[in-house]
């Protein structure tokens, strides 16, 4: 028989049941707090902000995600050690703090492009929020699918309410890459990297080889400040030295296998060292290191005769010298590596120099004792890249870029807008100075000259030294001349291996790599769904026309042959370098 | 004698060759980046079993192994299930266009998976199935089902017409005979239908991966994780490697004396 008083203690007991469990899905204010501060003390430190500070940063998200708390996002971003550290551990924070629950996604940078690609063109959500390299900054703008219309408009309508105000903008070291010519920004920088000289410090300190070179070549052998000297050394080692202690050794390390990696090393890096496109930071102005032309914020041509530069004389130098320098001074097997098989074998120790090397493999160099020192300090140093012979002082010298958060327009506008928070947290002062001795990844300027970097400086190589120096600037990524850049990589590679592999001579590669850009473009232009910003080729015109146009505007590209594309070759002792940068923070203006 | 001898060592050489590429799978998976970047070793120089630990110890590794099992599994039930009608009406009865129609389900198999993915995803993602196992299991069936059919369809008509005779002239209801009799006459047929099922569902990855996000993320995807711009971790690769090819083996131990056959679509 059911009594009176056994109902009650049922529905007593599915009262506290149901009470429990709303709480246990939903922790209260002192919860957040009291995990808050549980993070900041055991793992956010050391930070640029004092204890306080960054519990009131925390409180400031506590408060800001109450809207949102119990919902499930999804992110996602490419493979990095940075990213690990914010899928396993920054999610784990993020969601005691806020209640947020979110599912960071990890995969390779390919198929993340993919992804993104079959969202902007599909129009329906895939992940919540997406982080992906600036170089999409021509793309996003002018296929207008990011929230609000930009991540400025964002924070100032939509997104306001959740817009952090210790998010301190001005701090981000690459903001500059995630902005448009509109001068809005679009993507907000979470991690950093950059493409420098690599070399092996020991040696180049080895008064028999100094001597060598310096009878040999009749200069010092130091950092190349010019693709002359880079040249130099790569012969030098390659086919002077030969071998150190018992060991073959060679000057030069590339990759050069028809592989997508192999549009990277042209358009991160390459043409821009050689002198290709314009003076202009971060990207050339008119015509930057692509070849593209922009006239009024709107893609014109990258064939010479458009008025690009993509075919031009530095384009075609930059492309003779690749190959040259891969099949005389490189290891024979680097020819048929590509970006991922060519990346640590540096680290095998029989390599004097790399003209650019990705700073993201600085960690994992540290794991290899060929080129490490038993007291854990680097045998390598890094330094900026060398420039070829149609570089000019103004111009960008190298690649660097950041990935960045980007929240499209696709997914809910409330999953947004808690994704914008995890953006944040994630690049928020509490956090990122620790993720950066984590990852050694850099994103604020603030982090880069806090003592806990000065003390982790001598282990990676010059890594830190070059971020605060102001040779950093010259290094930019991909940028607004693009005007899609998922579209326009892929003929890169295409095009450049056929002039590898010996099939077309560096002009005809060059030649046809500028015909399928302007191909792209006029497809996108005839298909108007970039408006008014998507391209509008210009009529072709000869090339001496726009040399002499280029002479008369007081612009660098398209540039004229040069008469000797290898000059004296120039360096400087890497220790005279480094004392030569500011040793403190420059005073912001 | 001297014959014999010869063909066991050629037959032992290519045997030994054949499984270089397994054994180089293996040795890597034990050993260290910095080892298998560093020199040429047939023994790991330093054995660890990290890259194995990095697998067991994450979440995310259980779940897409058990994604991947789980989408297989329906598409293998599934293509089997629909492709065994559909085999015995090509087999039993004559009809205008079945040899088209038979031919025609092929083409399905000579199109890359990758044309259809887009239109897929837009299906999936409209129907509410975007990031479910059961979407995997579905586009799968595309390339199954045509396979299966004509798989079993060879097995099908290897058995005598009579015995479906006699078994109706028996009283058999049609369902009854179809389960009770004929099923187990083509029981090899099923299983060589699903081991190639189960096969080709196992290793397909753009489909898997366009497909689906992070509820129903596949082994191919979380393998993925391995390339980054810092580098190839080709120990964690080479264990993923490993463990994935244990399903499969599985499969094929189960199967190895109906494979021959089942390459013949059944026909002997």
């Amino acid at each position: 028989m059911v009594d009176r008083r056994s109902v009650l203690k049922g529905g007593a007991a599915l009262g506290i049941a149901g009470v429990t469990g709303i709480l246990k899905s939903s922790p209260s204010y002192a919860q957040k707090m009291d995990a808050a501060k549980k993070w900041v003390e055991n793992e956010f430190n050391p930070s640029t902000l004092s204890k306080d500070e960054q519990m009131a940063e925390m409180e400031w998200f506590v408060n800001a995600a109450k809207p949102f708390a119990g919902m499930k996002l999804s992110a996602v971003s490419e493979s990095l050690k940075v990213h690990d550290y914010e899928s396993k551990v920054l999610t784990k924070a993020f969601g005691e703090i806020t209640g947020i629950d979110v599912n960071h996604d990890i995969m390779d940078e390919g198929t993340l492009v993919d992804k993104i690609e079959v969202e902007m063109q599909s129009g329906r959500p895939i992940y919540d929020f997406w982080m992906n390299d600036s170089d999409f900054i021509g793309t996003h703008p002018r296929y207008k699918d990011i929230v609000g219309g930009s991540l400025t408009d964002f924070m100032a309508g939509d997104g306001k309410d959740v817009t952090s105000p210790t998010l301190d903008l001005e701090d981000f070291m690459g903001l500059s890459f995630g902005t448009f010519t509109d001068g809005k920004l679009y993507q907000l920088p979470d991690q950093q990297f950059a493409n420098l000289y690599w070399f092996r410090y020991d040696w180049f300190q080895r008064p028999d080889l100094k001597s060598r070179f310096k009878s040999k070549y009749g200069y010092e052998l130091g950092v190349p400040v010019n693709w002359s000297a880079y040249e130099d050394i790569a012969d030098f080692f390659t086919n002077e030295v030969k071998e150190i202690d018992g060991q073959r050794v060679y000057g030069h390390m590339d990759y050069g296998k028809k592989d997508p990696s192999l549009g990277w090393r042209f358009t991160d890096a390459w043409l821009s060292m050689a002198g290709a496109g314009d003076r202009g930071l971060p990207n050339g102005k008119p015509v930057d290191e692509w070849g593209i032309r922009l006239e009024n914020g709107v893609p014109v041509g990258s064939s010479i005769t458009r008025g690009g530069d993509a075919n031009g004389p530095a384009a075609v130098y930059a492309l003779t010298k690749y190959i040259e320098w891969l099949k005389k001074y490189a290891p024979p097997e680097a020819a048929g590596m590509d970006f991922l098989e060519s990346g640590p074998v540096v680290g095998q120790g029989h390599v004097a120099q790399q003209i650019f090397w990705y700073s993201a493999f600085t960690d994992s160099a540290r794991s290899s004792a060929a080129v490490m020192n038993p007291d854990g300090t680097p045998k390598w140093r890094m330094a900026p890249s060398p420039h070829g012979a149609y570089w000019k002082e103004g111009m960008k010298l190298g690649y660097q870029d950041v990935g960045c958060w980007t929240m499209l327009k696709y997914a809910p506008l409330q999953n947004v807008k808690a994704g914008w928070l995890y953006a944040q947290f994630c690049t928020s002062k509490t956090v990122t100075l620790k993720k950066a001795l984590v990852s050694l990844h850099l994103i604020r300027e603030s982090d880069v000259w806090h003592p806990a970097l000065t003390e982790l400086a001598p282990k990676v190589g010059g890594l830190v030294e070059f971020y605060r120096s102001p040779a950093r600037k010259q290094w930019t990524p991909t940028g607004v001349n693009v005007p899609d850049y998922g579209k326009m990589a892929q003929v890169w590679w295409q095009n450049i291996a056929n002039a590898i592999s010996g099939q077309v001579t560096p002009q005809e590669a060059m030649d046809g790599l500028a015909r399928d850009q302007d191909a792209i473009m006029a497809r996108i232009e005839k298909s108007g769904v970039q408006g008014p910003l998507g391209p509008k080729l210009n009529k072709p015109e000869t090339a001496e026309y726009w040399f002499a146009k280029a002479e008369k505007d007081g612009n660098l590209a398209p540039q004229r042959k040069l008469a000797n594309e290898k000059p004296q070759g120039e360096t400087i002792d890497y220790d005279t370098l480094i004392k030569s940068w500011p040793s403190t923070p420059p005073k912001k203006s | 004698m001297q014959k014999s001898l010869s063909r066991s060592i050629g037959m032992a050489l290519y045997i030994v060759f054949l499984f270089v590429p397994i054994y180089w799978l293996l040795n890597m998976s034990f050993k260290t980046n910095t080892d298998i970047l560093s020199s040429l070793s047939f023994l790991p120089p330093h054995p660890t079993l990290d890259n194995y630990r990095k697998i067991f110890i994450d979440p995310d590794w259980h779940a897409s192994f058990a994604n991947s099992i789980s989408y297989v599994l329906i598409n293998t039930v599934l293509s089997v299930g629909v492709a065994l009608p559909a085999a015995y009406a090509f087999s039993r009865y004559r009809f205008i266009g079945d040899k088209h129609l038979f031919f025609w389900l092929l083409s399905n198999l000579m199109a890359p998976p990758a044309i259809y993915a887009m239109p897929f995803f837009n299906l999936y993602s409209a129907a509410g199935l975007f990031d479910s196992i059961w979407a995997v299991a579905l586009a799968h069936c595309l390339f199954n089902v045509p396979l299966a059919v004509w798989i079993l369809e060879g097995f099908i008509s290897g058995i005598p017409r009579e015995i479906d005779e006699t078994a109706m002239i028996d009283g058999y209801s049609f369902p009854r005979f179809f389960v009770r009799i004929f099923l187990p006459l083509i029981a090899n047929g099923i299983g060589v239908a699903a081991f190639f099922c189960f096969m080709f569902s196992w290793v397909e990855q753009l489909l898997a991966t366009t497909l689906t996000t992070v509820d129903a993320k596949p082994i191919a995807g979380m393998m993925s994780r391995a390339y980054s711009a810092a580098g190839l971790d080709w120990g964690l690769l080479s264990a993923a490697g490993v463990l994935t090819m244990i399903p499969g083996a599985i499969v094929i131990w189960f199967v190895r004396n109906h494979i021959a056959k089942g390459f013949a679509l059944g026909r002997v």
